[in-house]
């Protein structure tokens, strides 16, 4: 500190010296006036540096730290989904008077084999399951639809009926007898082959068991996936 | 006194300088004169501010929550005082706000405000242009009605597709994996929240900067410089009375939209973005450009368009630019205008989505009904509303289950044809079972009485199904001439009285006295004038009867319970036994459901100012062919 008054002072050195104590007083007033008036007539690059490198780091670091937090805090979806612990939607087995899943996920519809009509028109079904939003478990939800068929094997197949396109609902046209979007206008096959170049890839079929021992009933496994990509991307 | 308001005034400014201030907010100079030309920016600062203020208010009775948000906004609309009016002002003056913007961008390049020095005011108020698209469609979810939802997922869908970045901002956007609760919340908080804020700030700038370059003048010698205090002013305020005017005519006569809650295990057929995005829907459609992939056609061809304009202050530097950048401008608002009449357009044409969207329409209309009944809404939500409601599911599953072959006033029961391809054509499938659209009514049975050939002619439920050889159609042939004798006109409304009685339907209000009659020549056969051979000839009719393979059980023919048994297993020995040939519904309808078909076939839900969809019995019957000699012709088709 008494280095920087010195240097402060400096300028003045010889006069303070040599003078009387009443122009000493005046010349103390003005070099002190000059001290308030800024850096520019007595700048002092050393302290200078200093107090304003600690004004940008503390205020860097009284900006940054709310901003920081609340930008992580606002990433939380995708921080926890790395880290695998958002919450599944879809539920656990068993849920009192709700669902009928199996071990690896497959849930059962009201729908068996012998229903599904035999020249292979495709039937609508809900699939139920509880369903997970934050805070809440919603037990036995409507979560999608699925268009059910029997091809001419009479194997059973399975579409979700969200389009692979922009995931508006495809439908289906007994008129064509096809699958048709309403929102962009993609075509289906009723095997699920795109028909024009709307959609980016088939329809998304989902994997089906039958099981004889609840009476030929459908199981499927229902998944979302990622719209408008070649590849079938689960989400 | 004016002395003592001038002496506060000195005060006043002494201590604020606000003298100064308004004298140069107001004394703003405009070469050339005060012109209408110039009142889009100011409309558009008024138009933000209305959202501003009606969006705080809106705040105050909003609940963004999957199972609050439609709840909130249906109160807000429904149940509060200007409710409608302050909701319907921020969704039209947000509009507005669209259309202004587009207006003032092109007067801007027009006039060629853009140009150096002014490139960065043009960018600022490029920022502002995304800002107000980002509120709209953030803006657009926050009902959670159905278009809403699936408008909204569109655009978070194409967000997803972007390149590298593309499914982590889809997915931050959604607040997870799935539209839901923290969907809400964080759209409400950018819409609410983060989005004004940085339209406030960005505004300031962009009119800081007006001013420090001073307004653009086409033409500064037209006539003597004036102030824009007050004759600006003056040609601003009734430009911003105009749209006020219009707003508040759309808010008054039209209304916000207020779609069903959103579900999404029901599609939504109508689903289309906001008006003036429609441009952008349709060039989606277009199968060159998707065949270049989804990116590509919206998200890097937009981006290119943006980015042109977002270059034309620098593409102005050089000769021609600024007329390059104008004929650029047209082109763009030709194309846009063009696709919007298209996709206007081509949706007007199409019977398909005419129809969704009246579907859509009584579907809000019905879920309102529900809400405004005395058990108001569930706590799980107003979605549950619709989906137990009769009215709203028994269409739905009578189309999904029961159209294939039944009628319902000859379509699906939501009032479409049911289609078949014939010739490369759409026609109306023939029938191959009974039209239920009046099931249970006397209507129903006066036909099932003196007709019954004609009403169960596509029949195909009875294995062998002869229509000239069936016994009922015998026993109607028999009788038919003495039941419409005018001497036993009194009995046959009798015999339907106690038939109607018998189902119990809910809006069928019985004549007790005349039901009893008819209960009485049911059983004895005796008529005024003649005799007739009765039901329990054949049909078993009391609860205790035994079973009579063929012979369906008339106990309560056509009451809920009968209907039930009936439905969920036709094939069953108190029904048609071993003939049946409609599928058993037992196991493919969950009880929910079952209840529900029933519920809306006895009319069994509460009270609906709803018409029923249109009869299209007659495009059902042309399909069918005619009656008589035709009939064996379209059987056969009908089998193929």
């Amino acid at each position: 500190m008494t280095d920087d008054d010195s240097s402060i002072r400096d300028p003045h050195d010889p006069q303070v010296h040599g003078a009387t104590s009443s122009d000493a007083a005046t010349l103390d007033a003005d070099s002190a006036r000059a001290g308030l008036t800024g850096a520019n007539t007595s700048p002092g690059p050393r302290r200078n540096f200093l107090v304003e490198g600690a004004a940008i780091v503390i205020g860097g670091i009284i900006t940054l730290v709310p901003i920081l937090a609340g930008m992580l805090f606002f990433l939380d979806p995708l921080i926890r989904r790395n880290k695998g612990e958002t919450a599944a939607a879809g539920g656990e087995n068993g849920t009192p008077g709700g669902v009928i899943k199996d071990a690896d996920g497959f849930i059962r519809t009201n729908v068996s084999v012998e229903s599904l009509p035999e020249d292979g028109t495709p039937q609508l079904v809900t699939v139920y399951d509880d369903r997970v939003d934050a805070w809440n478990r919603f037990p036995n939800q409507p979560i999608g639809t699925v268009w059910l068929r029997k091809t001419e094997e009479g194997n059973v197949q399975a579409f979700n009926t969200v389009c692979p396109h922009l995931g508006c609902s495809i439908g289906y046209r007994n008129s064509e007898n096809d699958f048709f979007c309403p929102c962009h206008n993609s075509t289906f096959k009723l095997g699920g082959e795109k028909q024009n170049q709307i959609p980016p890839r088939d329809m998304d079929p989902l994997e089906v068991r039958i099981k004889e021992e609840s009476g030929d009933a459908v199981w499927l496994k229902y998944e979302n996936f990622r719209a408008a990509t070649h590849e079938r991307i689960p989400v | 006194m004016s002395n003592m308001l001038t002496r506060l005034n000195d005060w006043l400014d002494h201590r604020t300088g606000h003298r100064e201030l308004l004298h140069e907010a107001l004394y703003e100079r405009i070469p050339g004169g005060a012109r209408w030309r110039y009142v889009w920016g100011s409309t558009l600062v008024f138009t933000f501010f209305v959202q501003l203020i009606t969006g705080l208010f809106l705040w105050s009775a909003y609940s963004p929550s999957a199972q609050t948000a439609w709840e909130s906004v249906y109160y807000i609309q429904e149940v509060m005082f200007l409710g409608k009016v302050v909701r319907g002002v921020h969704h039209f003056a947000a509009q507005a706000m669209v259309v202004l913007m587009a207006l003032h961008l092109m007067q801007v390049i027009i006039d060629g405000a853009y140009k150096a020095p002014r490139e960065i005011n043009f960018w600022l108020g490029m920022v502002l242009m995304q800002i107000v698209l980002g509120l709209s469609l953030t803006g657009y979810l926050l009902p959670w009605d159905q278009k809403g939802y699936y408008a909204t997922q569109v655009s978070t869908k194409i967000m997803g597709a972007a390149p590298v970045v593309g499914p982590s901002l889809q997915y931050l956007a959604q607040g997870g994996a799935e539209y839901g609760h923290h969907t809400l919340t964080r759209f409400f908080a950018m819409h609410a929240g983060i989005l004004p804020a940085a339209l406030v700030a960005f505004l300031a700038l962009h009119i800081y900067v007006f001013r420090r370059h001073g307004i653009t003048t086409p033409d500064p010698h037209r006539a003597p410089e004036a102030s824009f205090w007050p004759d600006q002013v003056l040609r601003d305020a009734v430009a911003c009375l105009g749209v006020l005017a219009v707003v508040l005519f759309f808010a008054i006569t039209k209304g916000a939209e207020l779609n069903a809650p959103a579900n999404p295990s029901v599609a939504f057929e109508a689903a289309r973005p906001e008006w003036y995005f429609l441009f952008l829907f349709r060039f989606l459609k277009f199968e060159t450009i998707e065949h270049f992939g989804l990116a590509f056609g919206a998200i890097y061809l937009p981006g290119l368009v943006m980015t042109v304009i977002i270059l034309m202050p620098i593409i102005a530097w050089w000769k021609g630019g600024h007329r390059f950048n104008v004929v650029f401008m047209w082109l763009l608002a030709i194309g846009t205008a063009f696709l919007t009449v298209l996709a206007i357009y081509e949706d007007n044409a199409n019977p398909d989505h005419q129809a969704a969207l009246h579907a859509a329409e009584r579907e809000a209309h019905r879920v309102l009904e529900l809400a405004n009944g005395p058990a108001k809404i569930p706590v799980e939500g107003a979605v549950t509303l619709l989906r137990n409601d009769p009215f709203t599911q028994g269409p739905r599953i009578f189309a999904r289950h029961c159209a294939a072959c039944h009628r319902y006033d000859g379509h699906d029961g939501t009032g479409r044809l049911v289609l078949e391809s014939g010739g490369g054509k759409a026609v109306a499938a023939a029938p191959t079972a009974a039209d239920l659209g009046d099931f249970g009514s006397r209507e129903w049975f006066h036909r099932l009485l003196t007709g019954y050939g004609e009403l169960f002619r596509p029949l195909k439920n009875v294995e062998d199904w002869d229509y000239d050889g069936s016994e009922m159609k015998d026993w109607v042939d028999t009788h038919k001439e003495v039941l419409l004798k005018e001497e036993n006109s009194n009995d046959l409304k009798a015999v339907i009285e106690a038939l109607v009685a018998g189902t119990g339907q809910q809006n069928a209000e019985i004549n007790e006295e005349l039901a009893k009659r008819g209960q009485e020549i049911l059983t004895e056969g005796t008529l005024t004038v003649g005799e007739m051979s009765v039901c329990s000839d054949c049909h078993p009719m009391a609860a205790d009867d035994d079973a009579s393979d063929g012979y369906p059980h008339l106990y309560r023919y056509g009451s809920a319970e009968w209907l039930h048994a009936f439905i969920s297993d036709p094939g069953d020995e108190r029904y048609y036994g071993e003939k049946n040939k409609m599928p058993a519904f037992g196991e493919q309808l969950s009880a929910h459901e079952m209840d529900l078909l029933v519920r809306w076939m006895t009319g069994d839900y509460s009270e609906t100012n709803l018409e029923k969809p249109l009869s299209r019995r007659k495009e059902a019957e042309a399909a069918l062919g005619a009656p008589e000699p035709a009939a064996e012709e379209s059987e056969e088709s009908a089998e193929e």
